[in-house]
């Protein structure tokens, strides 16, 4: 057409060519649009195909519908951009002034910002107003938009003739879909592949069931119900789970193979008559909960069954709590007659919350107590599993025990050794701070002024040292006090005899760990960090009377430190151990009536070393038919898995990969050598042989 | 390879102590009967120490409730899986007794589930035969304890072997006294524990 001939149009230029702007936007962007969901569809189209031939797995068929819609995307964002200048009237303008030589630029100039010459623009309105470009216009945007219509239109038609099913697959897949119509051309000829197992946690776990695509090893909680399913003929599949045999059903052209979680890893064999498939069964167990008791947060013994202890206690389970509460026995007697009682407090129904804090409070007086009796304590939760539990999970235990009449000396010793510590280092840390401080006044007091405070603290040192006396001596005599003290001269003692036996006790004990070993008595290891501070209170003392607080100062923190290790002696075992029993194994050796022993002796066991050695010596094998036979290496793998998921779970973790990757075609190379790796240990680096040596 | 040394488990809960002369009565018993290289006394082994690892066979009674730390149930659980055997007598021989209750317990949950041993488990050929299963203690014919006769053992099967081995015989008052007292016996009633060690040390 020519656009010379046409008539002249009476809307003004810039008009036209605004209105001819607005209809190539729209045209572009039903072209990005249509683009967009052509390079969908052709994507689904390109996808589905592979999936109905080699079959796809399920991680690639769902990445495929977001990574089409990412290159849809990317083409309808390209399409508008090589045509985004067509919202500008001066790009329009030049667009035009292209297809329509005989305007001879009067348009571009027409609509330059910067002609200011009337007379010159109606000249120009006028010869652009004689041309007409409607029809170029027209027909650029029927070609943006008739393009990708018509590929859309293809794609479209194929999408429609390709199995529903393989479409399905890619534009919504889910677990196990696999299965559903069209079997993937590869996939042919064996029942066994493809393969979809879903295990179904009990239902009292409150988790979904999960669905695997060619399953290698199966991991659940025990009770778990597993279905293998798989396309074909259910009389020809043949399965069986260990040793026993497992029943096929068919349901339309699926066979199905359903079973419960085994106790224990086992290995689920599936053969249709021509190829075998492995899948290893592996169980975890539901855990029982774990309690952690807070308060009391030691053991300990009282005078007087009286007063209350409060409780605190936390647990925890991997699954959910049903109940928790607090537990108690408390045993009466000794030697072979004892007599337990049992009780139970807070008890506290809980609604499948993960984790729980326990709080109650426990009056003795409630208990009938007596002198002598021991109350353990502890806190217990159970979790809600209803098939192979409730699991029950319960604290550690603290006891309470009652003290005898007889030993109340001993009660001052393992049942509250720190507060008798603690009150000495509180005293002792004070007398510091004061001797500090006159040392610090010194320079501007007297002589006179500094030996009398100097000497008043001496006095609340040796107060002090006597009291740790009293703790020492009724460790090492069961007597009350070993150095005379206010109100009882009857057992006093001088500061060098009193001395004299605190450092014998301390040479006795010394070299020895703080913890007792078996040829000392606990008493003693218990005693050294108090005499040590004993020793040093004396020695501070003495620099103290003669009114030097510098001198005395190392000697007070050292008693300081000494009481602070005492201190830290929490638990004490009192009961000594027994005798060492020696037998004079000559005088016994074969003296005995062997009538009656079995005929054949037995030999030692396979050692640890040698079971492994074998499972190297298996792993080798698999390794060497990997290549040619990579779905027998992969069961080889599985098999080793299954042994070794107690003893070397690396190995057997490595092993499961390896097998994995063999079965699905993958390259397995660095799995196996992990496998090995974790089996026998990194390959030791070797300089070079040594001169006729065997190799290393 | 070092002699055999019977090991008695100390824990921390309960009375572990109970029986101190079972040790030497058994050192005793395996020497009469085998050649096995022994230690002329036994070692006490708290049940968190890493020191458990070195010996093979160990030792466990009590009458008082039993509870495991955290660490004795970790290292003990990891002994067990690496090859030792734990031999556990109930001293009050009494099923509703509290030691009974809490270590059958603490058993289940430290190592697995106790399953009772048939008599004809090897442990009972391992040196002498007891075709009955586990010989009787006079502890049980006197009606004392629970006032029953247990005819089967408990254990632990750690990879098709026992690991924990559970008695409500009360092995520990029936063998707890001075070896030079066996020569007062017409038959010497220790030779079960001949089987215990033998059967630990080959299985």
């Amino acid at each position: 057409m020519s656009a010379i001939a046409a008539p002249a149009a009476a809307m003004p230029a810039m008009d036209r060519v605004r209105r001819d702007s607005r209809s190539l936007v729209r045209a572009v962007i039903g072209s990005s649009v249509l683009w967009m969901l052509a390079a969908l569809a052709v994507w689904l189209v390109v996808v589905g195909t592979a999936d109905l031939a080699i079959g796809l797995s399920a991680p690639v068929r769902f990445v495929a519908l977001p990574a089409g819609v990412a290159i849809a995307v990317m083409m309808g964002w390209r399409t508008w951009v090589r045509g985004r200048a067509a919202r500008s009237p001066q790009q329009v303008a030049l667009w035009i002034e292209e297809r329509v030589p005989s305007l001879g630029f009067a348009l571009v100039t027409l609509l330059d910002d910067s002609l200011t010459s009337h007379h010159l623009a109606a000249r120009l309105e006028t010869v652009v107003e004689s041309r007409e470009w409607s029809e170029p216009v027209r027909r650029a945007a029927l070609r943006a938009l008739a393009i990708p219509a018509g590929v859309l239109l293809g794609a479209v038609v194929l999408l429609l003739l390709l199995p529903h099913a393989s479409v399905a697959r890619v534009a919504r897949p889910r677990p196990g879909d696999v299965l559903d119509g069209w079997t993937p051309l590869r996939h042919r000829g064996s029942i066994l592949t493809p393969l979809v197992a879903t295990i179904t946690p009990p239902a009292y776990t409150g988790r979904r069931a999960e669905t695997v695509e060619e399953p290698v090893s199966l991991v659940g909680i025990a009770g778990s119900e597993i279905a293998v399913e798989g396309r074909g003929d259910a009389s020809l599949l043949h399965a069986q789970l260990g040793d026993s045999a497992q029943r096929a059903s068919a349901d339309g052209d699926r066979w199905r193979v359903r079973l419960r979680m085994p106790d224990k890893p086992m290995a689920l064999r599936l053969g249709d008559g021509s190829t075998e498939r492995l899948v290893t069964i592996e169980p975890y167990p539901d855990s029982v909960p774990v309690v952690n008791l807070r308060i009391p947060a030691r053991d300990t013994v009282l005078r007087t069954a009286a007063g209350t202890f409060n409780l605190a206690a936390d647990a925890s389970d991997d699954i959910g709590l049903a109940e928790t509460h607090f537990e108690y026995i408390i045993t009466s007697g000794e030697m072979e007659a004892f007599t337990f009682r049992t009780g139970t407090l807070q008890h506290n129904a809980m609604h499948n919350e993960r984790h729980a804090e326990l709080a109650g409070t426990l009056a003795l007086a409630t208990l009938s107590l007596k002198p002598g009796d021991i109350i353990h304590l502890r806190a217990v939760a159970s979790d809600g599993n209803t098939v192979t539990g409730p699991g029950r999970g319960a604290s550690e235990t603290r006891t309470i025990r009652i003290a005898r009449q007889g030993e109340y000396d001993s009660v001052d010793v393992d049942a509250l050794p720190s507060m008798l510590g603690d009150t000495a280092a509180l005293s002792e840390r004070m007398l510091i701070m004061l001797a500090e401080e006159l040392q610090k006044r010194r320079p501007h007091l007297s002589r006179d002024t500094v030996v009398a405070e100097s000497r008043s603290i001496a006095v609340d040192q040796a107060r002090l040292r006597r009291r740790v006396s009293d703790i020492v001596f009724m460790r090492i005599s069961g007597e009350s006090s070993g150095e005379e003290s206010e109100g009882d001269t009857t057992k006093a003692m001088t500061p060098e005899q009193v001395l004299a036996a605190a450092e014998s006790a301390a040479t006795r004990a010394g070299g020895n760990p703080l913890d007792f070993s078996a040829d000392e008595s606990p008493v003693i290891a218990v005693n050294r960090p108090l005499l040590e501070a004993y020793n040093a209170m004396w020695d501070a003392g003495r620099s103290l009377e003669i009114g030097e607080p510098a001198d005395a100062l190392p000697h007070m923190r050292a008693a300081l430190a000494a009481i602070q290790r005492a201190r830290l002696a929490e638990r004490i075992y009192l009961r000594g151990r027994p005798p060492t029993q020696v037998v004079d194994l000559r005088d016994a050796r074969l003296k005995g009536d062997r009538s009656g022993a079995a005929g054949s002796g037995r030999v030692s066991g396979p050692a640890l070393g040698l079971a492994k050695s074998r499972m190297a010596a298996r792993l080798a094998v698999a390794t060497a038919i990997a290549g040619a036979a990579p779905l027998a290496a992969a069961d080889s793998l599985l098999l080793l898995r299954l042994e070794a998921l107690g003893s070397w779970p690396a190995f057997a973790g490595a092993a499961s990969k390896a097998a994995a990757d063999l079965r699905g075609g993958a390259a397995a190379a660095a799995d196996l050598v992990r496998a090995r790796s974790a089996l026998l240990g990194e390959p030791r680096h070797v300089t070079g042989l040594g001169a006729w040596s065997e190799p290393p | 390879m070092s002699p055999f040394t019977f090991a008695t488990v100390q824990y921390e809960s309960g009375d572990w102590d109970s029986a101190p002369l079972v040790p030497s009565n058994i050192i005793d018993t395996i020497a009469r009967y085998t050649t096995i290289e022994l230690a002329p006394s036994g070692i006490i082994v708290p049940l968190g120490s890493p020191d458990l690892a070195r010996y093979p066979f160990a030792y466990l009674t009590g009458h008082l409730p039993v509870r495991f730390s955290d660490a004795e149930r970790a290292n003990a659980k990891q002994w067990i899986t690496r090859g030792g055997f734990l031999f556990v007598d109930d001293h009050n021989h009494d099923v509703d007794g509290q030691f009974h209750k809490t270590a059958t317990e603490e058993i289940a949950r430290t190592f697995g589930p106790l399953v009772r041993l048939p008599s004809s488990h090897p442990l009972y050929r391992a040196f002498f035969t007891f075709e009955d299963g586990p010989p009787t203690t006079s502890h049980e014919l006197n009606g004392w304890g629970d006032n029953l006769v247990h005819r089967y053992l408990d254990a632990v099967i750690v990879d098709g072997k026992i690991g924990v081995l559970y008695s409500s015989k009360d092995y520990s008052s029936e063998w707890n006294y001075h070896p030079q007292n066996k020569k007062f016996f017409a038959v010497d009633n220790t030779k079960f524990a001949v089987n215990l060690v033998v059967h630990a040390l080959t299985r």
